[in-house]
């Protein structure tokens, strides 16, 4: 029923970077002495929860990248380098020395990493690298070593700066994209991006076949590095709510926009309990001006270096917490409110959008594989998971803002049977959402333990969202069967909660 | 027993040759041997069918559609009647039959046709044809691995074929020529190939089964599936009044009582018996009658195993074919268990399975609302196969249709399935694909609804889609003044059709 996956898209689309060689297409913009290279080989060993056996781990693997050495004496790199990683090196580039590091800050969603090597001199001798933006048309040097830990650099051309989707399915942020014929190089996982021996981002993915390339932009490393330095992480904040063109003329005198108003974007959904929902901005309201910038028909403002830009990324690029002005139109008439713009956190996901780093929850009652649903469930179902995994899981996740609100937390998933004496009968049972058990409604995963405390005159009662609706199980003889039950599927426990 | 079956994989295969004539083999000479059943005078009771088809088209639905042709086999039986397959004959619009050894071509027309049993009676219009033919007769239910031949047109050939094999297995089978329906089938061992369908299969003289579906050979080899008498006589009994009322079915699902601790805790005693209801279709024959949580312990007084088998005629079979073998306004007695009291309830079979969005259909016209070049469609298995929509939505609508009683708001979806670019819609592009849920605020939930919001006088329509905020605003002055120009551009001939 299940099937061995690759890596999720993310890893795949970081793939190709190590293969197929690209020729040289122009003279690097710059060369920098070897012993001064300001970036350093990071080699990571990473071992990913396997979900659909949550009491295990994948097998782990290791890869390499580059980290650019910023000030502080620290390293950065893409969080999808270190993502559930269970050993850090960083190793200097022409000498080979190696030394142990810590992840001091990971954000995910922004896709970017800040390391710390163990001994503090590591570093020593290295000019830090600065950031400075750049703007279309600008040619950009990519870094990677040669084997040797001499530096090889190669042209690239900024071709579009854009708000585009990153690796993270619900993350759109500023992105540079660049046109470049990269060379295979060993390492290859994070790579630098420099303009006048400044940082201007880090390579986000390569096609050696378009040979195009994203880059995380220096405005999005800079307030990842501004959030670091603060005492908690902010984040990169949302408003949440979602924005559709109001270009259409019928649509505009539909709404009530003035003759006179050229621009605006039309609010099509404000999330529950959200920046917006707070800020009273509701659906169907015309959206005039964002922190001071005005917003055109499709939802574009204009960014002094970049020009148009979407609308997106003037709240992102805020501080999580600062409260910014909206005009707005509602009924054709004008209306001023303001909105304190927040990071939302993955917790607060009904379903959420990944668990790295972090041991899934579950429970193995009788043979019943009970578990959170996450995004991250999903994905083991490979690229295609969109398709692969379960419809209605997928319809879920997709649509949970809108599906499900108020008491529930978490939704809890029969996600497989293991054949027992307990299960017979049920072995054909999987990909349920689990609604009670023992008649106490569920809400979270650590209701789970909870609920199973007070079995129903003896049996353990299931009940789900779907056909069958309910099954039981007896609790004596599950509690009496635990020992053989982890022996014999090798479960090291027979659950895992928060 | 439609009630777990989605979106199957087509890993079937119809054996009208118009399906497959990219897959003509050349046959092998034949071994020429003597048949093991030798039916003498078989030549006079076979027709082959010619059949020239016109399939609509969803895309366009007020085209006429593809004409195609196929080839397909029938044999004679009593009344001056052909039985062949509904598939061989399926969206027919001029039929010819012939025989053996006269080269005359026949016009025939289809008398009836049962999509939900893959089977279709055919009247010849010239009498001629029958002279010196001899019906066939029915026989019974052959034994597990005794002989039987088939005999047909299939492809490698123009004359008359004959395979023989053995009965390899009788079971509940997917009726390929709906996809939702199953009933029982018999599998052989003979050789049946494209063109083979709807030809009798015999053993002793007697038909035991209508050849009708396989499986291709890059899946498995030599299994061929024939319709068994039971079915056959089902149907025509059907018939005989003049009007076919389509098999009848409880419309619920059932889950297996398999598990000694469930049965301990529904009460039951530990004999093997019963199934729980987990789904009663609103709408359904048992709709009202038969809830949740039930335990149907036996049917018309055969008992009910805990895995929904039961014993008929000796033979172990699906608790379903008891419903099968019925008819409309029949009854079916049912023994339950309902909150630890057992008791006896009836359920008139007044309705055949009530929701045929996925299962596909034949000689209909599709339905649809073109308006200011938006085209609206109900969602169908038809629809889907001819779009291929990968939007969420969409597909959710489809495979939950039933599961997750989305007919309750929605008996009829209706997409937004394509746009007709002109300047009365040019910023409307972003709203293909969505479901439509209102019109000037009123409830969406059937093609007619939609087709009377657009009669009605008003500025503006104004649509709204699920799950999208935004509503598609359309003006009615622009969308009017455009009918002209659209339906020439695009070559509609129709602006809609609200009738099968």
């Amino acid at each position: 029923m299940k099937k061995v996956t690759q890596r999720t898209c993310l890893a795949a689309a970081c793939a190709a970077l190590l293969c197929g060689p690209g020729r040289l297409a122009a003279a690097p913009e710059e060369a920098v002495p070897a012993k001064m290279v300001p970036v350093v080989r990071v080699n990571a060993t990473n071992q990913a929860w396997d979900f659909f056996h949550p009491w295990a781990k994948h097998a782990p693997y290791s890869h390499r990248g580059l980290g650019a050495v910023i000030a502080n004496g620290e390293v950065l790199v893409t969080a999808e380098l270190v993502a559930n990683s269970n050993y850090l090196e960083l190793e200097r580039a022409e000498t080979g020395e190696k030394v142990p590091a810590t992840v001091v800050v990971v954000d995910y969603e922004a896709d970017l990493a800040l390391l710390k090597p163990q001994d503090d001199k590591f570093l020593k001798g290295i000019t830090p690298l600065i950031l400075t933006d750049a703007s279309v048309g600008d040619h950009i040097a990519i870094w990677q070593l040669e084997s040797t830990g001499a530096l090889l650099a190669t042209d690239a051309l900024l071709t579009t700066v854009q708000v585009a989707r990153y690796p993270e399915e619900d993350v759109a942020l500023l992105d540079y994209n660049l046109t470049t014929s990269l060379q295979y190089r060993d390492g290859s996982f994070t790579v630098p991006i420099v303009k006048g021996g400044k940082l201007a981002g880090l390579l986000l993915r390569y096609d050696t076949r378009t040979q195009d390339a994203d880059a995380i932009p220096a405005p999005v490393i800079e307030h990842f590095l501004h959030d670091a330095a603060e005492k908690t992480y902010g984040g990169f904040p949302k408003a949440g709510l979602l924005f559709a063109s109001a270009r259409d003329p019928q649509l505009r005198r539909y709404a009530n926009i003035p003759a006179m108003v050229p621009g605006g974007v039309y609010v099509t959904h404000v999330e529950r309990e959200s920046a917006a929902e707070e800020a009273g901005i509701k659906e169907g309201d015309i959206l005039l001006e964002l922190a001071g910038r005005s917003v055109d028909q499709d939802g574009n403002y204009t960014d002094p270096r970049h020009g148009k830009l979407s609308l997106i990324n003037l709240i992102s690029l805020q501080t999580a917490g600062s409260k910014v002005p909206v005009k707005l139109l509602r009924n054709g008439k004008a209306l001023d409110v303001d909105i304190t713009l927040r990071h939302k956190a993955v917790e607060s996901y009904v379903i959420p959008p990944y668990v790295i780093d972090k041991a899934p929850s579950y429970y193995v009652l009788g043979g019943l594989v009970l578990q959170e649903l996450s995004r991250q469930y999903l994905k083991e179902w490979g690229g295609d998971w969109q398709k692969k995994a379960p419809e209605r899981m997928v319809y879920y996740d997709h649509y949970q803002s809108d599906l499900f609100h108020g008491e529930r937390k978490r939704l809890v998933i029969l996600s497989q049977v293991l054949p027992t004496t307990d299960t017979i009968g049920y072995e054909d049972l999987g990909s349920l959402v689990v609604t009670k058990i023992n008649d106490v409604p569920l809400t979270s995963f650590a209701d789970v333990p909870r609920a199973l405390e007070h079995p129903v005159n003896g049996f353990h009662k299931i009940e789900f969202e779907e056909n069958p609706n309910v099954i039981y199980l007896d609790a004596q003889q599950v509690s009496d069967h635990l020992e053989d039950l982890k022996k014999t599927y090798g479960l090291p426990d027979i659950s895992r909660t928060e | 027993m439609s009630l777990s079956i989605r979106r199957a994989s087509l890993t079937f295969l119809l054996l009208s040759t118009r399906l497959l004539l990219a897959d003509v083999l050349p046959t092998p000479p034949s071994a020429a041997s003597t048949p093991a059943i030798p039916v003498p005078s078989i030549h006079r009771s076979l027709a082959r069918i010619t059949t020239t088809s016109q399939d609509p088209n969803y895309r366009e639905p007020w085209a006429a559609g593809q004409i195609s042709g196929g080839v397909g086999t029938g044999f004679i039986i009593d009344s001056e009647r052909i039985l062949t397959n509904a598939h061989v004959v399926s969206n027919a619009r001029f039929l010819t039959v012939e025989k053996e050894d006269d080269p005359r071509r026949y016009t025939a027309k289809v008398q009836f046709i049962g999509h939900d049993c893959d089977l279709a009676v055919l009247k010849v219009n010239e009498p001629g044809f029958f002279k010196d033919t001899v019906p066939l007769q029915l026989g019974g239910i052959p034994e597990i691995e005794s002989t039987v031949a088939a005999y047909g047109y299939p492809v490698g050939g123009e004359r008359l074929s004959v395979t023989e094999g053995i009965v390899s297995r009788i079971d509940f089978q997917t009726y390929t020529h709906s996809l939702v329906d199953a009933h029982l089938a018999i599998q052989i061992s003979a050789a049946i190939n494209p063109g083979n369908s709807g030809g009798p299969v015999l053993q002793h003289g007697k038909v035991v089964g209508v050849a009708f579906q396989g499986y291709s050979g890059d899946v498995a080899q030599n299994v061929g599936y024939m319709i068994p008498v039971p079915v056959i006589d089902r149907f025509l009994k059907d018939i005989s009044d003049g009007h076919y009322d389509k098999y009848m079915d409880l419309s619920i699902a059932t889950f297996p009582l398999q598990n000694p601790a469930m049965r301990r805790a529904l009460g039951l005693a530990d004999d093997d018996r019963g199934v729980m209801v987990s789904k009663v279709a609103a709408e359904g024959c048992s709709d009202g009658i038969l809830k949740d949580g039930d335990v149907l312990m036996a049917i018309d007084g055969h008992g009910i195993a805990s895995d929904g088998f039961t014993v008929l005629d000796g033979a172990r079979v699906q608790m379903a074919e008891v419903v099968e073998r019925k008819f409309k306004g029949d009854d079916v007695k049912l023994h339950i268990i309902r909150d630890r009291q057992e008791m006896d309830v009836t359920v008139k079979l007044d309705a055949a399975w009530p929701y045929l969005m996925q299962a596909n259909t034949y000689d209909a016209a599709p339905r649809y609302v073109l308006y200011g070049g938006l085209l609206f469609q109900p969602l169908s298995r038809n629809f889907l196969e001819a779009y291929e929509i990968d939007d969420l939505r969409v597909r959710y609508f489809y495979d939950f249709f039933l599961e997750d009683e989305l007919y309750k708001d929605h008996p009829e979806v209706i997409v937004l399935s394509a746009i007709l670019p002109d300047p009365a819609n040019t910023y409307l592009s972003d709203f293909k694909d969505g479901i439509v849920d209102e019109i000037n605020g009123e409830k969406v939930k059937t093609l007619d609804d939609l087709a009377n919001g657009f009669r009605k006088e008003a500025d503006q329509y104004v649509i709204k889609l699920l799950g999208v905020g935004r509503p598609l605003v359309l003006d009615r002055a622009a969308a009017e003044a455009a009918r002209e120009r659209i339906d020439q551009r695009y070559n509609v001939v129709k602006e809609q059709n609200l009738r099968d």
